[in-house]
C-alpha cells in the first residue's frame, strides 16, 4: 500500500464535480447524490462506504448513465473520465466506452447474467461489442478470461447456462465480463454482499490480483468496513447522499473525524471485546422524502450535534493534508465549543 | 449379493448427463407431450397436401360444370360435387393452401407488428409508451367487422383481394399482441442483466433484440399459435359472409359460403360438412400446439 501512496501526485483518471443525481417522486425531485465531488487516480482503489439507502449505489450508476430511465436523472455536476465528460455525452457516444474503458460488476449475480445465453456467449458480446475479433478468436479470449478469474474447467464452463453455476462463479463470471476489455476503471458495486463468508474472501482476493495486473483502477462499494480495509487505498464515506468524509484508509481506521465515522467504526465487533451488545448508531438513515431541509443531514442522529447543525449544512474542507471532513466540529472558521 | 451388482449396474450405464439449454429443456417437454404432438403430425400432414394439391388432384376447381351439379359423393368425386359442379374434394385440397396461407400470413405480419411495438414501447416507455399504446387503444377500438368489409370494399380491384384481405386484417388485430409483449418487456427490462447489458456497451436495438426478445420468445411463440388459430376463423368467418377471399378462389370460409341454402343445409352434407369439419379440426390441433407449447416453456410444469 505504500508504494501505492507515492502515485497520488498522477492526474486523475476520474473526476466527479459536484454531481446530483435526483429521483422524481410524484413529481417532486429529491437529490438522492447531492452534491459529491472526489477524484479516482490509476491504478487506486478507491472504497465507497455507508449504510443502506445513503446513495451510494446511484452514484455509481450516475457515473455510468446507468439510473433507470424516466425516474432518476442527473441534475447536475460534472464526470470526467480520461479528461471526457460523461455526462455531456451522446447515448451511442457513451456505448463505447461503457464495457470497455469503465466497466461493472453488480451487487447479485444471480441476476446479472441473461438467463437464455451460455456463459460464452454472454462473454464474447462484450468482445464483439468493442473490438473487432473473429469468432473463433473471440471463443479462446472467453476460455481465457474464464481461467484468468479462477473458473476450473473453463472450456467446458464457456457452453453451459447461467443456472447450472452457483453464485460464487457466477460473480467470477461478471468479473470476467467486466474485465473482458481490460478497462480502466472497473466500479465493484457490493460484488461480494450476497456471496457466503469464504467466497466472499476469494472474490476480493482475485479482484486484488486482477487489479494489479491490468493495472486499472477501482470504485468499491461494500457497507463492509472490514472489506474496505482489506482493499482499499482510500475510503470515501457518505451519509444520506453526501460525502461525509474522504482520506486514506490508514488515517481512516486510525484517525476517524466524522462522528458518523466514529460511530461506524464503533459498531465493528471487535474479538477482545468484554462488553455483550454491540454498539449500534440509533435511528436510521432518513428517506429521501423525508430529507432535513437544511444543515447537516446526520445532525439528528449525531450524538455531538450542536443547535447550528440543524441550520447550516457543512462543507467537505480539508482538516489535515488528504482528510476532508464535512463536519461543523472541524470547520476551520469555527470554535470548537461542541466537542464533549 | 444381486442387488449390489444391480445398482452398480445403474451407475455404470447412467451417462453423464449432458447440460441442455432452455430451448432443448422446452423441446423435449414438448415431444412428450402426446395430444401436442399428434396435432402437430395432423396439423403438417394438412399443410403438406393442400401443397402438394396440384400433383394430387387434376380437376379443375374453378370451371363451372352444369352437367355434374351438385353431385353426391361418388368414385369419380370422392365427396361429390357442389351446386356448381366443381368437385369438393379438390377444392378442399386447394381451400387448405389459401386458408392455411392467409392464416400464416397475417399471423406473421400481426407477430412482427405486435413485438415491434410493444418491444419498443416497453423498452423506452415515457413518451414513446403513451404514444404506441394510446394508437394501440385506438386500433383495437376499431370495430373490427365494419372497417373489414368497408376497406374490402375500397380497396377491391384494385390490388389482388386475397393480399388486401390479408393486410387489413393484420393491420386490425396487432393490438393484442402488441398490449402482451409491452408488458412482458416491462418485468423483463428491470432484470439486472438488463443493466449489465447496458454497462458492457450494448445498443438499445442490441438489448431489446439480443437480450429481450429472448426472454419473451415462449410468450410470443404460444400467442402466434393462438393467433393462426384465430386468423383462421376469421378467415372463414369473412369468406362464409361474402366479405372475404374473392368468391372464385376456393378457400374452406367460401365452400361454406354456399350452407346458407336451406336446401344445402339440410339435403347435400357433402357440400359443406367436409370444410366445417376440417376447419374444427384444424383449430383445435393448434390449440392443442399452443397448449402443449405454453406448458413446454413453463418451468414449473412437470409433466
Amino acid at each position: 500500500m505504500s508504494t501505492k501512496k507515492s502515485l497520488i501526485k498522477e492526474a486523475p483518471l476520474l473526476e466527479v464535480k459536484n454531481l446530483e443525481t435526483a429521483f422524481d417522486i410524484e413529481g417532486t425531485d429529491y437529490n438522492a447524490v447531492d452534491n459529491v465531488s472526489f477524484t479516482v487516480k490509476p491504478r487506486q482503489i478507491v472504497g465507497v462506504v455507508g449504510e443502506s439507502g445513503c446513495g451510494k449505489s446511484v452514484m455509481s450508476l450516475s457515473i455510468m448513465k446507468l439510473l433507470p430511465k424516466g425516474i432518476g436523472k442527473i441534475k447536475s455536476g460534472e464526470v470526467i473520465f480520461d479528461g471526457i465528460n460523461l455526462e455531456k455525452m451522446t447515448e451511442s457516444q457513451i456505448n463505447k466506452i461503457r464495457g470497455k474503458d469503465v466497466s461493472m460488476i453488480f451487487q447479485e449475480p444471480m441476476t446479472s447474467l441473461n438467463p437464455v445465453f451460455t456463459i460464452g456467449y454472454q462473454l464474447q458480446e462484450v468482445l464483439f461489442n468493442h473490438m473487432k475479433i473473429t469468432k473463433k478468436e473471440a471463443r479462446q479470449r472467453a476460455i481465457a478470461l474464464l481461467k484468468s478469474v479462477g473458473i476450473s474447467r473453463p472450456e467446458k464452463i464457456v457452453d453451459e447456462y447461467p443456472h447450472q453455476l452457483s453464485g460464487g462463479m457466477r460473480q467470477r463470471v461478471m468479473i470476467a465480463i467486466a474485465i473482458a476489455c481490460q478497462p480502466k476503471l472497473l466500479i465493484a458495486d457490493e460484488p461480494t454482499t450476497a456471496l457466503d463468508v469464504t467466497v466472499q474472501a476469494q472474490i476480493l482476493e482475485l479482484l486484488r490480483e486482477i487489479q494489479s495486473v491490468n493495472d486499472m483502477s477501482v470504485i468499491l462499494i461494500t457497507h463492509d468496513l472490514g472489506v474496505i480495509a482489506e482493499m482499499c487505498d482510500e475510503v470515501i464515506v457518505m451519509y444520506a447522499g453526501r460525502i461525509v468524509e474522504r482520506t486514506d484508509v490508514d488515517t481512516l481506521f486510525h484517525n476517524p473525524k466524522h462522528p458518523y465515522t466514529t460511530l461506524l467504526m464503533g459498531a465493528i465487533p471487535k474479538m477482545d471485546e468484554t462488553e455483550e451488545r454491540l454498539s449500534s448508531i440509533q435511528g436510521i438513515v432518513p428517506s429521501l422524502t423525508n430529507m432535513p431541509k437544511s444543515g447537516c443531514r446526520f445532525a439528528h442522529r449525531c450524538p455531538k450535534a450542536m443547535p447550528e447543525c440543524f441550520t447550516i449544512t457543512p462543507k467537505l474542507e480539508d482538516v489535515e493534508q488528504g482528510h476532508e471532513v464535512a463536519c461543523l466540529l472541524f470547520e476551520t472558521s469555527k470554535p470548537k465549543e461542541g466537542v464533549r | 449379493m444381486e442387488l449390489v451388482t444391480q445398482n452398480e449396474k445403474n451407475v455404470m450405464i447412467t451417462p453423464p448427463k449432458k447440460s441442455l439449454s432452455p430451448w432443448a429443456l422446452a423441446r423435449k417437454k414438448f415431444v412428450k407431450n402426446k395430444m401436442a404432438m399428434i396435432s402437430s403430425i395432423f396439423l403438417l400432414i394438412v399443410a403438406v397436401i393442400s401443397f402438394l394439391a396440384p400433383y394430387i388432384t387434376t380437376a379443375d376447381i374453378t370451371r363451372i360444370n352444369i352437367g355434374e351439379m351438385a353431385l353426391e359423393p361418388s368414385n369419380k368425386h370422392w365427396f361429390g360435387t357442389d351446386k356448381a359442379g366443381r368437385d369438393v374434394f379438390t377444392r378442399l385440397l386447394y381451400g387448405g393452401r389459401i386458408s392455411l396461407l392467409v392464416g400464416m400470413s397475417c399471423t406473421l405480419f400481426v407477430i412482427l407488428l405486435g413485438t415491434f411495438i410493444g418491444a419498443v414501447a416497453g423498452y423506452f416507455g415515457g413518451a414513446v409508451d403513451s404514444l404506441l399504446m394510446r394508437f394501440t387503444d385506438f386500433i383495437l377500438n376499431f370495430p373490427f367487422l365494419v372497417f373489414v368489409i368497408v376497406l374490402n370494399a375500397i380497396l377491391f380491384g384494385k390490388v389482388s383481394g386475397l393480399w388486401v384481405l390479408i393486410g387489413v386484417i393484420s393491420f386490425l388485430s396487432w393490438g393484442g399482441i402488441a398490449r402482451i409483449v409491452r408488458s412482458k418487456i416491462l418485468a423483463e427490462k428491470e432484470n439486472e442483466y438488463i443493466t449489465a447489458a447496458i454497462a458492457i456497451g450494448c445498443s438499445p436495438a442490441k438489448i431489446i433484440v439480443k437480450h429481450l426478445l429472448p426472454n419473451v420468445l415462449s410468450t410470443i411463440i404460444v400467442q402466434a399459435t393462438i393467433t393462426f388459430a384465430t386468423m383462421i376463423v376469421v378467415e372463414s368467418g369473412l369468406s362464409y359472409l361474402g366479405f372475404g377471399v374473392p368468391q372464385e378462389i376456393p378457400s374452406w370460409g367460401n365452400m361454406l359460403n354456399s350452407a346458407n341454402e336451406p336446401d344445402v343445409l339440410q339435403f347435400k352434407l357433402w357440400i359443406w360438412v367436409p370444410p366445417a369439419l376440417i376447419i374444427t379440426i384444424t383449430i383445435l390441433s393448434i390449440n392443442f400446439i399452443g397448449e402443449g407449447l405454453k406448458d413446454a416453456f413453463n418451468p414449473k410444469s412437470r409433466r
